[in-house]
């Protein structure tokens, strides 16, 4: 054995114990893993991941994992070791939708909340030369005089939207066709050219072009929201119960993490969150999407999810009408 | 317009825009040419980086790399007979026997100008009749698209004339393979096995490198020259190359026109435009052209379609903020994040952005053809790897490639299976690019059929109601009478020679 080989042996042997012992979280890039494709929420996320990953001294990279309603994000978020390098982004859909309609088998305190993050009002609209209805309440009496004529997108099926606009047509007893699409602008380009009737629209595709579709109702009870679309319509200004109000803010993400993390992992992203969160100018950016930047900490998480999830609840029926109405008249 | 440009200059015109468009390139160059890896990847690497600039250096940058990420996949294609990107699949019917012939930087110099010209004409298209071209493009809804995956399925019967029943089985295939995953309409799970990783289906580059690469490393082991270093001299490309490819100028304005055009659809994208564009290119040519022996107009047609496409898939997102394709979604929410909002709004409110785009783009595309001459001996050094180095070392490019498309190890054995129906299907003479339009196309076809149908109120007729729907189903039917007629010519006309057992 020579010098060198003592040598090189001694190092590797000091390197290996003294590893651990220096190491100190974060050593490397954490993902945040979003259950959804490119567009204005992953702009959101990557706004609040660069300001994350400038306080913790490591990058955060947005994962954009579409699919199933937002199951597949959250199932490869848990099969990831809870070692606080892994964030799902939780969004209403995946985090407390799903489970009611019975197609995820997790519960909202499965998770550890590390803040909320945004919220995104949404509304329906319709084309701008539209004939056949003038507002909201004329759009439910043609579609009660038409029955299965309706026809409306809410991007995906069994999302935030298409219970909400479910719900809705199930108080005014009107039976549309949902058409679900992959992309919620091709939708809406959709309304525009008349294929469509009505579809969702959330307040970045609203801003993007406030002219492309006439806003017929904000489905939220929030002045904010109104605000956000121009002043149209929202769902105090029309004289029907359609249950949803005090459902507000709807389209909420909370950052979450796998339970058994460690606990000073998680403070530390839970304060280096706050920070960017508390952050004027990450909020500038984020309103300037259309979405609304949240103050909620942890502490408010089983408060506010428990309380939509209950509501949530108590729609879930509405997609099945929907969908039992369409065959009874087929 | 003018003013729009000469606003646009200003935003244009620093050092800095043209190193961040040359960077971008550079970048785009490698990541198209790694298998796996794409020009939708390097974005989605690069762009908390490039958020950092202000809006039009930003976007030159992410343009960049999208140009250089489109043309990069024909590199590997016709060194290694891998698309690098499945923008690339159609271009290896050619690039690589051309390769093998002893004209690799030939190919690599056709494809890069192609690009080039392909990707300037795509900016001229959309510098000139972006508002109008969106408009139309506004109008093409479900039936519309449904018709459009099916003139893009045409493309099967043109690169499988080996044969023509395998090229069909294998496309068949291909869209059976694209069920698999979450049914949009339903929500219900089909052919995943209980694996939530199947929820959305395969990852596509899995399946194309899965293919390609390693049926096409294994083709390699079996050789008994792994130790041997090649002996190719490998001539340096020239500038010289643009002139091979003005040659076939028609092929060239014909295929961009296609690509330009394809580009401006949301969600048609790049694989069906040189697929389209390949398809017809070889139809209309002559018999001693010999498409998929190496012929020059093959990767004119494929690579000036797909770099074409990327022009064409920037108008519905500049003019109505409407996604052309995966690439430009990404760019959409660049742009958000910077605080513009890409529709009509963009244009009134922010012309010198918006020209400033259009400039940073003809500017990539410009760029694109010095900086790829310039770099393509590197990507040709390839060539003189021993294979006891290449294999493992694109192997394990391969492998990293698929793995961060999304993080995904299952991604890794899904490439692995498909390596080995890749094996497979070379050894029972399959041509395997149909089992790629056919998994590309397939959600495209089924999705619109589908929604067609739920929205029309009368069933089929709603593909034959509408006037553009209505043209189309003319067009396939039109289409499919000139493959017949065509490939029926050729097997008359006979070739001068047995082809060469080109197994694509």
């Amino acid at each position: 054995m020579n010098f060198k080989t003592i040598v090189t042996g001694a190092v590797l042997a000091l390197a290996a114990i003294s590893g651990p012992a220096l190491a100190e979280y974060p050593e490397r890039t954490i993902e945040s893993i979003l259950p959804a494709g490119a567009g204005p929420a992953m702009s959101v996320s990557q706004i609040i991941a660069d300001a994350m990953g400038k306080t913790l001294g490591v990058s955060l990279t947005v994962l954009a994992t579409p699919g199933a309603g937002g199951i597949k994000a959250f199932q490869t978020g848990l099969n990831k070791s809870a070692d606080g390098y892994t964030i799902i982004d939780g969004y209403v859909a995946p985090l407390v939708l799903q489970p009611i309609l019975g197609k995820a088998d997790w519960k909202y305190d499965d998770f550890i909340p590390l803040h909320a993050a945004a919220s995104n009002a949404f509304a329906i609209g319709w084309r701008t030369d539209e004939t056949r209805w003038s507002d909201f309440e004329g759009m439910m009496a043609w579609g009660k005089d038409n029955p299965g004529k309706l026809r409306y997108s809410s991007g995906q099926r069994n999302n935030l939207p298409h219970l909400v606009i479910a719900k809705m047509l199930q108080s005014y007893q009107v039976v549309a066709q949902n058409v679900p699409y992959d992309s919620p602008p091709t939708a809406n380009n959709d309304v525009k050219s008349g294929i469509l009737d009505f579809s969702f629209v959330n307040v970045g595709s609203y801003k993007q072009d406030p002219e492309a579709l006439k806003i017929g109702l904000v489905l939220s009870d929030r002045p904010a929201a109104k605000a956000e679309f121009g002043g149209a319509p929202s769902i105090t200004d029309i004289n029907a119960d359609l249950g949803l109000s005090g459902l507000a803010p709807m389209g909420w993400d909370w950052w979450l993490v796998k339970k058994n993390t460690p606990s000073e992992r998680v403070e530390k992203l839970r304060a280096a969150m706050g920070t960017a969160m508390a952050d004027p100018d990450v909020r500038t950016r984020i309103e300037r999407l259309g979405f609304e930047p949240l103050d909620w900490d942890h502490t408010h998480y089983d408060e506010i999810v428990s309380g939509v999830r209950d509501q949530l609840s108590t729609m879930a029926d509405a997609i099945k009408w929907e969908e039992d109405a369409l065959k009874a008249l087929k | 317009m003018f003013d729009m440009l000469l606003g646009g200059l200003g935003l244009v015109s620093s050092f800095s825009t043209a190193a961040l468009v040359g960077a971008g390139l550079i970048i785009g160059l490698f990541v198209g040419a790694l298998p796996g890896l794409g020009p939708l990847m390097g974005i989605i690497l690069l762009l908390p980086y490039a958020i950092t600039f202000p809006p039009v250096q930003a976007m030159g940058f992410l343009i960049a790399i999208y140009v250089g990420g489109s043309c990069g996949g024909a590199i590997s294609a016709i060194l290694l007979r891998i698309p690098g990107t499945p923008l690339a699949a159609a271009t290896l019917f050619d690039g690589y026997p051309m390769a093998q012939n002893g004209r690799a930087a030939d190919a690599i110099g056709i494809a890069i100008s192609a690009s080039a010209l392909g990707g300037a004409f795509g900016g001229l298209i959309l510098i000139l009749f972006s508002p109008s071209i969106a408009a139309f493009a506004a109008g093409f809804g479900p039936p519309e698209y449904a018709l459009l995956a099916i003139t893009g399925l045409t493309a099967i019967a043109a690169v499988s004339d080996q044969s023509m029943l395998k090229g069909l089985i294998a496309g068949t295939a291909g869209l059976l393979l694209a069920t698999a995953g979450t049914d949009e309409f339903t929500a219900a799970e089909r052919f995943t096995f209980g694996l939530f990783e199947m929820s959305d289906g395969f990852n596509i580059v899995a399946i194309v490198v899965g293919l390609f690469a390693i049926s096409e490393m294994s083709n390699l082991l079996t050789g008994n020259d792994l130790l041997d270093r090649p002996t190719l001299s490998i001539a340096r490309p020239g500038f010289r190359t643009v002139l091979l490819v003005l040659r076939h100028w028609p092929n060239l304005l014909r295929s961009s026109s296609i690509g330009a055009f394809i580009g401006a659809l949301p969600g048609a994208g790049g694989v069906i435009s040189s697929f389209t564009a390949y398809a017809v290119a070889k139809t209309f040519s002559r018999a001693d052209e010999r498409y998929g022996e190496g012929a020059e107009g093959g990767i004119v047609a494929s690579e000036s379609a797909n770099n074409a496409t990327a022009g064409g898939a920037l108008v519905p997102t500049l003019a109505l903020g409407i996604p052309g394709d995966a690439v430009t979604a990404v760019l959409i929410g660049a742009l958000l994040i910077l605080g513009i909002f890409p529709g009509p709004t963009l244009f009134a409110q922010h012309s010198d952005i918006v020209g400033g785009i259009f400039l940073v783009y003809m500017l990539a595309n410009i760029a694109l053809f010095v900086v790829g001459i310039l770099l393509t001996p590197l990507f040709v050094y390839v060539l003189r790897l021993r294979k006891l180095v290449l294999i493992p070392t694109v192997l394990l490019m391969c492998a990293i490639g698929t793995y961060a498309v999304g993080s995904s190890i299952f991604d890794l054995w899904v490439m692995f299976a498909f390596g080995i129906v890749g094996l497979i299907l070379r050894a029972g003479g399959y041509p395997l690019a149909p089992m790629v339009i056919g998994v590309i196309l397939g959600p495209l076809l089924e999705n619109n059929v589908r929604r067609a149908l739920l929205l029309s109120h009368d069933g089929l007729r709603i593909f034959i109601d509408r006037p553009v729907s209505a043209t189309l189903v003319f067009i396939n039917a039109a289409l499919l009478l000139c493959v017949f007629f065509f490939t029926l010519r050729r097997h008359f006309a006979g070739r001068r020679s047995k082809p060469l057992p080109v197994n694509t």
